[in-house]
């Protein structure tokens, strides 16, 4: 085999660890650790939602993105022995995410497309670089970021937006199928074509 | 800005990068060699290394008869002495190499690796020779031989590839002439190569995305100007990488599906249903801008390129899976191609074997099909985000996992063709056997000119 390929780390084809992968669907878990001023600064960006509306509106339109969330962790719960006992020094930033697609293309998308939502929510966390340029950024993604011991997906052969088009599909069929019973050939023939010009407008 | 691109070192980068050869030499052939010892392989470096063609302007009408480039593969360069510690400074998929990374590209039945051709599964160094007529390519091709022999490596492959009448592939399009718009080197075509601005302005991508040691998009916006990751210095400068690709392609099995499916389709317009799936009529007129025939198109005139998707958000005219629509959706993911703009590449194919007659349906057990070749800077984020996220699925453009019907995947292809208008429903393409098959070839690294000395000098750190 290729001797040069020793020298690199496995990722699969979508540029990530094998265990955040389930299919189509990808997990990405990031932890990073927060300055004194984002234990009181982090709580208002998620809470008052003038600050970020611009982020989770784009957010929304990022189909391949299933959802991001940001959490504040300020103290890891106990549940008893023999696990030990964690004192937090510094808040944590606790990142999750699920996307289809590639991990680079999902980092672009953040970089570019949510250029100062990613400030105002990593902006607060040690050794963040910015956004952009996106070099510095992934590396600092990457490095923070941990694989997934478990991650299921309930669709692994479908992406979220294949999901979603498939229930708007779903809707004006069983309108078909109500009115269809009763109609001679000719009128199913049409009111059949007329779904399918109407189904490939859901685009 | 334009201080950075001004600075392109024509002088020192390999010619075949910038230039489209194709244009003024009818013949390539690439000759894969294979390097038994560091010596020898360094020495017959050196004895070539002269002939290896820059990016400089040529004086006037003068071209050479013939111009050599050189590339390696990463095993290629490890056999040439270059040390490991060198070689983890270039990219983890260049490291892998193209066969490994097979399962990722979707070469995988009749296009996996076992089934490549031989002498294309550890290529070392690939030496492109492009000729002005068949007498200039044979001479550099014998001395070409006699250096290999004379040092003591071998020949694993050769490859010889020309144009087609109408620089046509061999399914009969048009190819070749979409290219990327680069500052420094071609902003001229910065409308329709380039990235789209607001008010139908474009802009020439930077020089980085396609040359190594120069600032790229992500950096041209950084206050501290630093520059993208590369190799290291020697190598880092002026280089780039190169993804080499034998593409077989079953005309007959094309020519036959095409013409059962059109016998279906808007009474029987095989020419329309042909440039549905390309997204551009057989001559390169964009269907974005000539729907419905394609009139008189000069694919050469400025601004022909000049066509975004954000008019045709349905696909009623150039449908959302068509090759091109995918190759390069330009503006049609939104966000003003914020999503597109760092996955562009610079193609530099040419067909290799004898089309097959126009009007057969039968395939003739010719070998035939396209040599691929690319040019940039990253390959997992231009070529393999192009061909695994665009081409071998359809999520991002709402098309599920449709794959490229053009190209036909191991499944083959499927694609909707949306009807015309609001009410037409749409036509279906379905899956068929793959119309294209991978027949061997890797990625590769060219370096600039100085880096090319220090590896043939054995000095690269
Ligand atoms: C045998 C296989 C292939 C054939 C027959 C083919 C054919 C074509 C044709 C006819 C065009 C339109 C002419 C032009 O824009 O220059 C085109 C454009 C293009 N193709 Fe392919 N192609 C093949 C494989 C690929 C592969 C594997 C990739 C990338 C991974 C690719 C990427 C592109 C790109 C980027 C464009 C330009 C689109 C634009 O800028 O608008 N092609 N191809």
């Amino acid at each position: 085999m290729n001797a040069t390929a020793s020298l690199t780390t496995p990722t699969t084809a979508t540029g990530t660890r094998p265990g955040n992968r389930d299919g189509y669907a990808i997990a990405i878990t990031v932890f990073s650790t927060v300055k004194w001023w984002g234990r009181a600064a982090l709580p208002v960006v998620f809470t008052v939602p003038k600050i970020a509306p611009q982020t989770i509106s784009t957010l929304q339109r990022l189909s391949f993105i299933h959802f991001a969330r940001w959490s504040l962790i300020r103290e890891i719960p106990y549940n008893g022995a023999p696990q030990p006992e964690i004192k937090l020094r510094h808040p944590h930033l606790y990142f999750e995410s699920n996307f289809n697609g590639g991990w680079e293309e999902y980092i672009d998308a953040f970089s570019h497309i949510l250029t100062r939502g990613m400030w105002l929510f990593w902006g607060s966390s040690y050794g963040f670089p910015k956004a952009l340029p996106t070099g510095p950024f992934k590396a600092y993604i990457k490095a923070n970021e941990m694989e997934a011991s478990h991650f299921y997906s309930a669709y692994p052969q479908a992406t979220a937006t294949q999901i979603t088009r498939a229930l708007e599909l779903d809707e004006l069929l069983a309108d078909l199928r109500a009115r269809a019973a009763d109609m001679p050939p000719d009128e199913f023939a049409a009111a059949f074509g007329t779904l399918m010009a109407e189904a490939q407008r859901c685009c | 800005m334009t201080a950075t691109a001004t600075a392109l070192d024509l002088g020192d980068i390999q010619g075949d990068i910038l230039r489209a050869y194709g244009n003024a030499y009818g013949r390539t052939s690439y000759v894969f060699v294979t390097i038994r010892d560091p010596t020898g392989g360094r020495d017959w470096l050196r004895a070539i290394a002269d002939r290896v063609m820059n990016a400089a302007p040529w004086p006037g009408a003068e071209k050479p008869s013939c111009a050599w480039n050189v590339a390696f593969s990463a095993p290629g360069l490890a056999a040439l002495g270059v040390p490991e510690r060198v070689l983890r400074t270039f990219s983890d998929e260049f490291l892998e190499g193209m066969e490994l990374r097979a399962k990722v590209l979707g070469d995988t039945g009749s296009s996996s690796p076992e089934q490549w051709d031989g002498g294309l599964r550890h290529p070392h160094v690939l030496v492109t020779l492009n000729g002005l007529g068949e007498r200039e390519l044979e001479a550099a091709l014998t001395e070409l031989r006699t250096e290999v022999v004379r040092h003591g490596l071998e020949i694993a492959h050769e490859e010889h590839a020309h144009t087609l009448d109408g620089a046509r592939e061999h399914f009969g399009f048009a190819d070749g002439f979409a290219q990327p718009a680069i500052e420094g080197a071609s902003d001229d075509r910065a409308e329709g190569g380039g990235v789209p601005l607001r008010a139908g302005r474009w802009r020439a991508l930077a020089p980085g995305e396609f040359i190594l040691g120069y600032p790229d998009e992500d950096t041209r916006v950084d206050p501290q100007g630093r520059l993208p990751s590369a190799p290291a210095s020697p190598l880092g400068r002026n280089g780039t990488y190169m993804v080499w690709r034998k593409l077989r392609q079953d005309v007959a099995l094309f020519r036959r599906t095409v013409a059962a499916a059109a016998a279906r389709y808007a009474g029987g317009d095989e020419r329309l249903l042909r440039a549905k799936v390309v997204g551009r009529w057989e001559d390169g007129a964009p269907l974005v801008s000539h729907p419905i025939d394609p009139g008189t198109f000069d694919a050469t005139a400025p601004g022909a390129n000049a066509f975004l998707y954000g008019d045709d958000e349905d696909g009623r005219r150039c449908p959302l899976g068509a090759h091109v629509r995918r190759s390069n959706p330009r503006d049609a993911l939104g966000f003003e191609g914020r999503l597109s703009f760092r996955h562009r590449i610079i193609r530099r194919g040419m067909p290799y074997g004898e089309p097959l007659a126009e009007g057969v349906l039968e395939d003739d057990g010719a070998d035939r099909g396209l040599v691929f070749v690319c040019f940039n800077a990253s390959i997992s984020r231009q070529f393999e985000g192009i061909q695994v996220q665009w081409l071998n699925d359809g999520n991002v453009f709402g098309l599920g996992h449709d794959t490229d019907w053009l190209l036909g995947g191991q499944n083959g292809g499927s694609m909707v063709v949306p009807g015309a208008t609001g009410d037409d429903p749409p036509f279906y393409l379905a899956p068929q056997g793959p119309f294209v098959t991978t027949r061997g070839g890797d990625y590769l690294f060219v370096p600039g000119l100085t880096a090319l000395g220090a590896i043939a000098d054995g000095v690269t750190g």
